[in-house]
Parts: structure tokens; C-alpha cells; sequence
């Protein structure tokens, strides 16, 4: 036998029992070559080039899984960050450009396309005005489109009138999609230092040093490092190190196999596997179970930072062993309203947005999926983007903020999106008041660690 | 030589990139035409970067009772699949088995052969999954 029995069982308990599968497949998409002076034109131009590289992407993706018995949960699409190619427009043409992407998903057959975003870390173009104002108007008319802004990088420090423009963009969507608890916000997220090859939606988006077409893969499994933790029993955490490190190897290993099979059948590159631990709201798939198996009580207790961070760094070095082709954010994703586990630690009073703060210095990506009150002010959601960017721009690294400030909520009442995105209870947010700061614009210059030449 | 759909669909990608705004049906037909004669005249191939086998795993379990191993093995046998290696074990009443099985000159695909397995599996109440050697190589192999 060229396999021990053991190993052959051990992959069918990964996937039969322990929910172990493939989180995403995303397929990033260049449109820059799609602009015209006339609407129309651009609008068919983009229509047809998603629709010449993506019809089949479904199709391709169940072939591969029914080939290797691994499950693939979401078939997706990323496009370049849609301010770029089409930076002459206004704001109501970039919702008619929103429509037809949501035409070419629809059609393709996948529940999300992510890209309709804009850099705007150092400063905004006209475009990238119109397109961050277009914002409510797109996701609030459209059903499978995700956006995504960055306004904060090491390199270019943060733009404050840029985190002001999205604070209220933010509320503004809530209000637009208030008969659906808000979900308009569960599609838009606010970065600092977003990448470029990001396979995970609602936050990907096709980079502009990206190819033409190419296939990034994003791996899952929170469950299968879940049970490996609980049968290693009482053991020291080098050990228990250990034991995470074994078993992510094994998961990005058939990460990889399964994206580059994807790729090989469009005949497109392969670009990288993302090697995050992504959690769902199926139970057992929770980041947090896997945080209170290491031995805190519940998230939010103290240890909670400590246990995440080294549970970030083995899923790192084991990923980075497996694949020469690790990318995207690579860590472990805390959305409260996606992860079981999460969502008992708020409603039992156990987290607080606060503690999420502090756990998302040492994780990807940040605060993701928080649910506030409707009446939480424009400038307390800028002060709480402004903290978080500024985790990312210090540390070097990826932080983000999906929150959703749900209209005509108060703390006690919860949002149910249902399926992927999930549960989230209402959070109480701080009353102290940050306008003094936050109105002041302008921008933090970039830190010391920006000049590394 | 047997072109397989991804190759075909490889030339026509070409073809497409070839040809650019010009391509018109006809056109494209015309130049993809060419590339599978040309394909086939030579000894060529398209270079292998992909070094899988047509070796499929199968597993089966359930509860134990007369005539599994047959009715799978008979069912592998008329596909014209080659068993390479078996292992079988027996816990209390519950039965375990995997497979080796070089599917690579049978007239069915993974994917026919993986219907007539659900089909048995259903009758005998037992699970059966054939799954492509690459995933335990790419998981358990350095």
C-alpha cells in the first residue's frame, strides 16, 4: 500500500466530519483594458470579458472537487479595483457599472464579486471621489457586488478625510439597507494595507501589478485544527505548536493541489494560496472553539491575545512550509457574526470591541462583521477605523474594519443575515466622543518604519 | 494521440489570444483546426508539468455483511479498472476497506465510476468515496 490506513482515514474524517474544505476559489479578473469614453460601450465591454473568462468557473471548480473529494464552498470573482479603469465617471454611471457586474455574477452563477473599490491611502483622484459617494447607491441596488476602500498604508500613513468620506458612507449604506438589518455594510470593507491578491471577499480585489487572468485559492479547516488540539490532550504549547503546525501543513497542501487544478482547466496561472483560517457559521467551524480548546475559558478572557498569536504564527510557518506560493492576508480571521463561538463570547458579555482591537494586532484582519447600534455618530465610526488602520500601519501589516452600524438597532438586539455571513448581537460602543480628532482631516504621515530604503 | 477536452480547450485559448479582435467564428474554427492537425501529425505533445496517475482511491465503510468486496470489485472489473492494491479490515461489526485502483484504461471517467460506486453504496447501505491519488500524495507525501 503506498498509503498507511491511517493517513487515508485521517483525510476522509478532514473532510466528511471535520468540515474540512476549500473556502474560496476567486478568479481575479483584469479590467483595465475595458474603459470607453461611452458608458454603454464600457459597460458591454466589461460584461463580455467576465463573462469570456468566468462562465465556466463554476463548472471547473465541481469538476476538481468531485475529482479529489474536497469540497470547495465558494466560487468567486475579484476585478481590479473598479476607480481605476474607469476613473472618468460619476457617481451614478459607477452604479450602472456596479448593475452590470451584478448581471455577470448572477449569470456566472456566484454569490459574490468583489473589486468595486479604490485606493485612496495618500490622496483621491475625482473618480475616486465619485466612486467612494456611489458606494450606498451600489450596494444598496445590487445584490453580488463587494467593496472594499483602503485609506491607510505604512508607506503612505493614513488619510483621515478618507476614513471620515467612509464613516459616513458606512451609515448612509446601513440606512439604504435598513430592510435587510443593514447587510449593505456586511459588503464593504475599510482597509489599511490591503493586498493585492486577496482570494477572501468581501475585501478582494484584482491588484494593479496582478496578470490578466489568474486563480488564487483560499484555504479553510478551523475544525480539523480544532480536533487535532483536543486529541493532543494536556500537552506544553511548543508541543501544542506543534500539532497545528502538522496539520495546516496538511491542509495547504491540498489547498494548493486544488487551485492549481482549477487554474490548469481554465488554462490560467495559478497565483497563491491563502493560507487563513477562515471560520463559518456551521458549528465546530469556530476560531473561537479552537481559542478555548487552547485553555482560555471563553474569548474575551485574558490569554485570549496570547492564544490567538500563536496560533496566527503556526498556521504561518506550517503554510509557508507547505506552498512556495503563500500570499493574500495568510493568518486567522476573527468575524464575530461568521464564527459560533464568537457569537456566544458576545452575547454572554465575554468580548468587547476593545479586546477584538487588541486580538487583531497579532491576527488577520480586524474588527470583521461587528454589529453597533443605528445610532452610533459618523465620527465614533472613523475613531474606530482610525485605531484599527493604525494597528496596520505601525505593525506593517493588514487590518480592516467591516462593522455595521445596523439602523434602528440597539445593544440587546442582534442581525441575522443567515447563511455565510450569519449572526451578529449589537455591540455597545464606547459614548465618548472622538469628532475633535477625527475632524481635524487631513493626514497621519507615515511612520518611522515607512522609510526602510 | 487522444486530445483531452483541456487540451482542446488550451488551443482554442490560444487560438483566441492569436487571433485577438479579429477573430471571427469561421476564423477561429479555421486556426484551431490547424492546431490539432499539426498536434497530431507530430510527435509532439503538450509538455506534462502534471506528474498524476490515473490511480484513484477507494474507500469503503460501514457495517459489515456478505458480499461487499464482490459486488465493488465486480463492478471495478467490468470498467475494465485495475486493482493495484487492497487492504481490508474488520473492527467488531464495522468494515473498512481501501483501494488502490488504476482507472486509466477503463472506458468510464472518474466521475462514471464514482456514479456506479453511490449506486452500490446505496443498496449495501455502506459509504463508498473514490477520490484521485493527488490529494493523499500532495497531503501526506513531502
Amino acid at each position: 500500500m503506498p498509503y498507511e490506513f491511517e493517513e487515508i482515514l485521517e483525510t476522509i474524517k478532514m473532510t466528511e466530519i471535520e468540515h474540512f474544505d476549500i473556502r474560496t476559489v476567486t478568479m481575479g479578473i483584469s479590467l483595465r483594458d475595458c474603459s470607453d469614453r461611452n458608458l454603454e460601450v464600457t459597460k458591454q465591454r466589461i460584461y463580455e470579458k467576465i463573462m469570456r473568462h468566468g462562465s465556466r468557473h463554476v463548472e471547473m471548480a465541481r469538476e476538481v472537487e468531485r475529482q479529489f473529494g474536497i469540497s470547495i464552498a465558494n466560487k468567486r470573482i475579484s476585478i481590479t479595483p473598479v476607480s481605476i479603469p474607469f476613473d472618468r465617471f460619476k457617481r451614478d454611471e459607477f452604479v450602472e457599472i456596479a448593475k452590470i457586474l451584478d448581471k455577470a455574477a448572477e449569470e456566472i452563477g456566484i454569490d459574490y464579486l468583489a473589486g468595486y473599490s479604490a485606493l485612496v491611502q495618500k490622496g483621491m483622484t475625482i473618480g475616486e471621489r465619485e466612486l467612494i459617494a456611489s458606494i450606498p447607491f451600489a450596494l444598496s441596488e445590487t445584490k453580488r457586488i463587494c467593496s472594499s476602500v483602503n485609506i491607510g498604508s505604512t508607506k503612505a500613513g493614513i488619510n483621515m478625510d478618507a476614513i471620515n468620506m467612509m464613516a459616513q458612507v458606512i451609515k448612509d449604506t446601513a440606512e439604504k439597507t435598513k430592510d435587510k438589518d443593514s447587510i449593505g455594510c456586511a459588503k464593504l470593507v475599510v482597509f489599511c494595507n490591503a493586498v493585492e491578491d486577496n482570494p477572501f471577499v468581501a475585501g478582494a480585489f484584482h491588484g494593479i501589478s496582478e496578470p490578466e487572468v489568474v486563480l488564487n485559492v483560499g484555504i479553510s479547516g478551523p475544525g480539523v485544527v480544532l480536533d487535532a488540539i483536543k486529541e493532543a490532550g494536556m500537552t506544553d504549547l511548543t508541543q501544542l505548536a506543534e500539532v497545528i503546525k502538522k496539520t495546516i501543513f496538511k491542509i495547504t497542501r491540498a489547498g494548493e493541489l486544488i487551485g492549481r487544478k482549477v487554474a490548469e482547466k481554465h488554462g490560467i496561472d495559478f497565483g497563491i494560496v491563502d493560507i487563513s483560517l477562515a471560520p463559518t457559521p456551521a458549528e465546530g467551524d469556530s476560531i473561537a472553539d479552537i481559542l478555548i480548546a487552547m485553555g482560555v475559558e471563553d474569548v474575551g478572557a485574558p490569554g485570549t491575545t496570547a492564544a490567538l498569536a500563536m496560533l496566527n504564527d503556526s498556521v504561518k510557518k506550517a503554510g509557508l512550509m507547505a506552498s512556495s506560493a503563500v500570499g493574500g492576508m495568510s493568518g486567522a480571521f476573527i468575524p464575530v457574526s461568521e464564527d459560533q463561538g464568537m457569537i456566544r463570547a458576545v452575547q454572554a458579555g465575554h468580548l468587547s470591541i476593545e479586546k477584538l482591537e487588541a486580538m487583531t494586532a497579532v491576527c488577520s484582519v480586524g474588527l470583521d462583521m461587528i454589529a453597533v447600534p443605528g445610532d452610533t455618530p459618523a465620527s465614533t465610526i472613523a475613531g474606530i477605523i482610525a485605531d484599527e488602520a493604525a494597528i496596520g500601519m505601525i505593525n506593517d501589516k493588514t487590518t480592516a474594519v467591516r462593522i455595521i452600524p445596523a439602523y434602528g438597532k440597539k445593544v440587546g438586539d442582534t442581525v441575522d443575515y443567515g447563511g455565510l455571513l450569519g449572526l451578529a448581537p449589537i455591540m455597545p460602543v464606547s459614548t465618548l466622543r472622538s469628532d475633535n480628532f477625527v475632524l481635524r482631516g487631513g493626514r497621519i504621515p507615515a511612520p518611522m518604519r515607512s522609510l526602510t530604503n | 494521440m487522444k486530445l483531452s477536452e483541456d487540451d482542446i480547450r488550451k488551443i482554442t485559448l490560444n487560438a483566441i489570444n492569436e487571433l485577438g479582435e479579429k477573430a471571427s467564428p469561421a476564423l477561429v474554427k479555421k486556426v484551431v483546426g490547424k492546431a490539432v492537425d499539426d498536434l497530431k501529425s507530430s510527435s509532439l505533445s503538450f509538455p506534462k508539468n502534471d506528474t498524476s496517475s490515473g490511480r484513484v482511491i477507494l474507500t469503503a465503510f460501514g457495517l459489515n455483511k456478505p458480499g461487499i468486496v464482490a459486488s465493488i470489485t465486480k463492478s471495478l472489473g467490468d470498467a475494465d479498472c485495475d486493482i493495484h492494491d487492497l487492504s481490508q479490515k474488520l473492527m467488531d461489526d464495522f468494515f473498512t476497506m481501501i483501494m488502490v485502483v488504476d482507472i486509466s484504461n477503463s472506458p468510464k471517467d472518474l466521475k462514471g465510476i464514482q456514479d456506479e460506486m453511490s449506486t452500490i453504496a446505496e443498496e449495501l447501505k455502506i459509504k463508498i468515496y473514490l477520490q484521485h491519488e493527488d490529494i493523499f500524495r500532495n497531503m501526506h507525501r513531502i
